[in-house]
């Protein structure tokens, strides 16, 4: 059979016909990911009409002269495909594109870290890809509106255009501790990711001793960072008591703000605290 | 032909023979193999019966033990048991004593002083125990007194506990591209120094949880050849406590058997940090510390368990500085017995005797581990 | 910058020139736009592991199996190929892609260090076989838009996904 085709596409209702020559198909050069599409074909017999590429493999059985339809949702994966109809001996071919669809429908946001200091400048980073409803990466520019916000500081808002699909940005970590949203805007569609704003190293550390019966006890005052942030419950307080070439030691945690423990009390024993690499004060104990 | 059959009829008489010599007169070893009573199964001297009491110990025949003491009125089986096993959870409860050696102090005609110094094998390593055993002479034969180690009693009391603790969410194995994960917790080596020993390079630091989350903690070392090749990578295994709370610093010690210090051109150091869940308690404090300083140089001290809860497990590790604030070594001690509440144990931690010189200060923290618990 | 051009060029052109069947590669330096700075060992171990995920992409279409895909895809990428493979297996073809030259360039890596994005213009040759039966072989040219994000040992690609060679990359 000696066929010759007659190929045309229907893109989003609006047909489109070429004659295929010469055993090349003659295709609109693009069609819309997802979108439904007919190609219309010439001749008589039977044929079988392939769709080849990376992103999808698509065979139709073809009754030459009749069109062949793909309904909305056939062909949604973007990139570059072949078209083949073959029939007996006889092949035609041709190469086309599908791209992504106009609308948003995902964003994959990327953001760090999901936990930090406060007051770091550009500490906060956030890339936000953005896909239409058939996970293809839209490379069309589109205004990415970022913001972050916490309950004490002021929201830190900024739009960028996504390159190549992807649009991204920093910030900086508040001055006051929280838990901050980060949202990824795109349209009607968004993506939020929530940051803790941590205190930083406490800022001074300082403690005092009472007597209390054999022992000392020592406490520190409540420990801020710089900012003034309390720092977290839980952070280890490192007491140090040195007497006549022996040594106590106790790791104790912050609870409510402070740390407090009792040592042996030993007059004339130095007692020092520490809390990380941020040094205290430090006490000579003298029974009072 | 008659020949053949005159050898093999003596053969198998000669068998027999020693079959029953064996079953009648056995030799204390075969015995002791077998299960049996056990080397030095006499008791006609102070060694020999110090010897089948280490011997029942090692069998774990400890009924048959106690029943052989002298003392034994003054305490019950189980309390041997427990001073020999543990009163509650604890290193010693799996520990198999592995080899020992008595060693006489004092023998008169009926009376004599024995230390019997028991090696047991634990799944961290050994630990050494040494007991001065009295003896009486009973008759013919040699009795054991016992040295109970009493278990200490923990005063009815009530510990007002504020209860901290993390626990941590993950996300799910699905591979959700860009949610939200929690990140590992900031760790840093603050400090790191190669030494070179005879058995190889040992690499020391100190790493700090710069984090404000507990942290699960490694640290890996890479040696690196003059031509950029890795020479030998390990890891600080078990000489590292592992849970390091916001802002703590703990040592670490990395060995390299068999790699000379001039082998290296650089060290690669990765810390490892992974979130934990964790608890803030026990506080234990570490009492008492004094260097001894060579030949026998070591660190001696107390842990006090600061808490309500008993603690199963506590393993010591010690940094010693010299006098500019500079690492010259890293040592620990498992302590084998659980840490009871406000009940002091002592720790004992040997350190080589050419670095102790240099040694001015020390640093010891303590990683515990209780039964039951996941943090 | 032409230099640092031609070296990476070279760097990459050895080993692979010493078998005939290899594309021929080049690389662009990085253009980031203000993105993080891509350190040269990123930017080599990068264009590898892209490069070896081009051989199991094709060897997996050519013998439809997409178990070979997972060590170098992941995400959308690994989703997508592997039901190409499902879709080409069940109406009974399989596609032989020939790789002949890869024109490479990092145009962004995130702050983060979570993910890279890179241009590749392709050309390639593709088969498409009906059981025994080349069906077509056709000579392509196509931007390849790919993100890859850091694996544990490797950079595995998660997006892959040509344009039309028009579109400008701005």
């Amino acid at each position: 059979m000696n066929a010759r085709f007659l190929l045309g596409a229907l893109v989003l209702g609006v047909a489109s016909v070429s004659l295929a020559q010469s055993g090349s198909l003659s295709l609109p050069p693009t069609f819309v990911a997802g979108s439904a599409f007919s190609l219309p074909t010439t001749g008589s017999g039977k044929a079988v009409f392939y769709i080849v590429g990376p992103g999808q493999a698509l065979r139709r059985d073809v009754d030459l002269g009749e069109p062949v339809s793909f309904p909305a949702g056939t062909l949604y994966n973007a990139g570059h495909y072949v078209a083949i109809l073959s029939s007996g001996a006889s092949t035609e071919t041709g190469q086309f594109d599908v791209v992504p669809a106009a609308q948003p429908e995902k964003i994959s946001f990327l953001a760090k870290p999901s936990r930090l200091p406060v007051g770091l400048h550009n500490g906060i980073s956030g890339a936000a890809y953005i896909f239409d409803a058939y996970h293809n990466l839209i490379l069309k520019p589109l205004p990415v509106s970022f913001e972050l916000s916490n309950q004490s500081s002021t929201v830190q808002a900024r739009t960028v255009t996504t390159r190549n699909g992807v649009a991204w940005t920093e910030m900086d970590s508040a001055t006051k501790q929280g838990s901050a949203k980060f949202v990824a805007r795109v349209g009607d569609i968004s993506s939020t990711r929530v940051i803790a704003e941590v205190p930083g190293d406490p800022c001074r550390l300082v403690m005092t001793a009472r007597p209390d019966g054999k022992n000392v006890e020592l406490q520190t005052a409540p420990l801020r960072d710089c900012g003034g942030n309390p720092v977290p419950d839980g952070t280890i307080v490192t007491f140090t008591e040195s007497y006549n070439g022996m040594q106590s030691t106790v790791d104790a945690p912050l609870k409510q703000g402070i740390a407090k423990v009792e040592m042996p009390a030993y007059n004339g024993a130095r007692i020092s605290v520490a809390s990380g690499v941020v040094a205290g004060n430090e006490i000579r104990w003298n029974g009072r | 032909m008659a020949k053949g059959i005159l050898i093999a009829v003596s053969i198998g008489i000669a068998t027999v023979l020693l079959i029953v010599i064996g079953t009648i007169w056995p030799v204390s070893t075969a015995v002791f193999f077998a299960g049996g009573p056990g080397l030095g199964g006499s008791a006609s001297t102070p060694i020999a019966a110090s010897r089948r009491l280490a011997n029942e110990i090692h069998q774990h025949a400890l009924a048959k033990a106690y029943s052989s003491l002298g003392n034994k009125a003054q305490f019950t089986e189980q309390e041997f048991v427990s001073d020999l096993t543990g009163s509650t959870l604890s290193l010693r409860t799996y520990a198999t004593l592995d080899t020992y050696e008595v060693r006489p102090l004092h023998e008169s005609a009926n009376e004599a002083e024995i230390a019997l110094r028991m090696h047991w094998s634990t799944v961290v390593g050994t630990f050494e125990e040494t007991r001065d055993l009295h003896l009486v002479k009973n008759g013919d034969h040699w009795v054991v007194d016992w040295p109970l180690v009493k278990k200490p009693v923990v005063p009815p009391q009530v510990f007002a506990v504020n209860y901290l603790r993390w626990d941590v969410i993950y996300r799910g194995a699905g591979d959700d591209w860009g949610s939200q994960d929690v990140d590992a917790p900031h760790v840093r080596i603050i400090d790191m120094h190669p030494v070179n020993r005879a058995e190889g390079v040992v690499v020391l630091g100190e790493l700090l949880n710069e984090d404000v989350v507990p942290a699960y903690v490694s640290v890996r070392a890479t040696l690196l050849a003059k031509n950029g090749s890795v020479l030998a990578s390990e890891d600080s295994f078990d000489k590292i406590s592992h849970t390091l709370l916001p802002k703590q610093v703990t040592p670490f010690l990395i060995r390299f058997p068999g790699v000379d210090i001039s082998q290296i051109a650089s060290i690669r150091m990765d810390p490892i940090s992974v979130l934990v869940s964790a608890s803030a308690d026990p506080v234990i404090e570490v009492q008492n510390q004094k260097f001894n300083g060579p030949p026998a140089a070591s660190l001696n001290g107390q842990l006090s368990n600061q808490s309500g809860q008993i603690v199963n497990i506590a393993h010591v590790l010690t940094t010693f500085y010299d006098k500019n604030g500079q690492l010259v070594w890293v040592a620990g001690q498992y302590i084998d017995r659980a840490l009871l509440p406000q009940t002091p144990v002592d720790f004992h931690i040997p350190v080589p005797a050419d670095l102790a010189k240099n040694i001015a200060n020390e640093r010891t923290v303590v990683a515990s581990y209780r039964s039951g618990s996941s943090d | 910058m032409m230099r640092r051009t031609l070296l990476m060029t070279c760097l990459l052109a050895m080993p692979l020139a010493l078998a005939a069947e290899q594309p021929s590669v080049q690389v662009e330096p990085p253009n980031l736009h203000g993105s993080r700075t891509v350190e040269s060992q990123t930017g080599a171990a990068v264009v590898r592991d892209y490069l070896e995920s081009w051989q199991a992409f094709r060897t997996a279409m050519d013998q439809n199996r997409a178990d070979l895909l997972s060590p170098d895809f992941a995400g959308t990428a690994l989703d997508k190929l592997t039901e190409t493979i499902h879709e080409q297996a069940a109406v009974g073809i399989h596609t032989r892609y020939t790789d002949r030259a890869h024109h490479l360039q990092i145009v962004f890596y995130s702050p983060e260090g979570l993910s890279l994005q890179m241009t590749d213009d392709a050309e390639y040759d593709m088969q498409v076989i009906d059981h025994d039966k080349v069906l077509t072989t056709q000579h392509m040219h196509a931007r390849y838009l790919v993100v890859l994000t850091p694996a544990e040992a490797r950079w595995r690609v998660r997006i892959f996904q040509s344009e039309p060679a028009a579109t400008p990359a701005d």
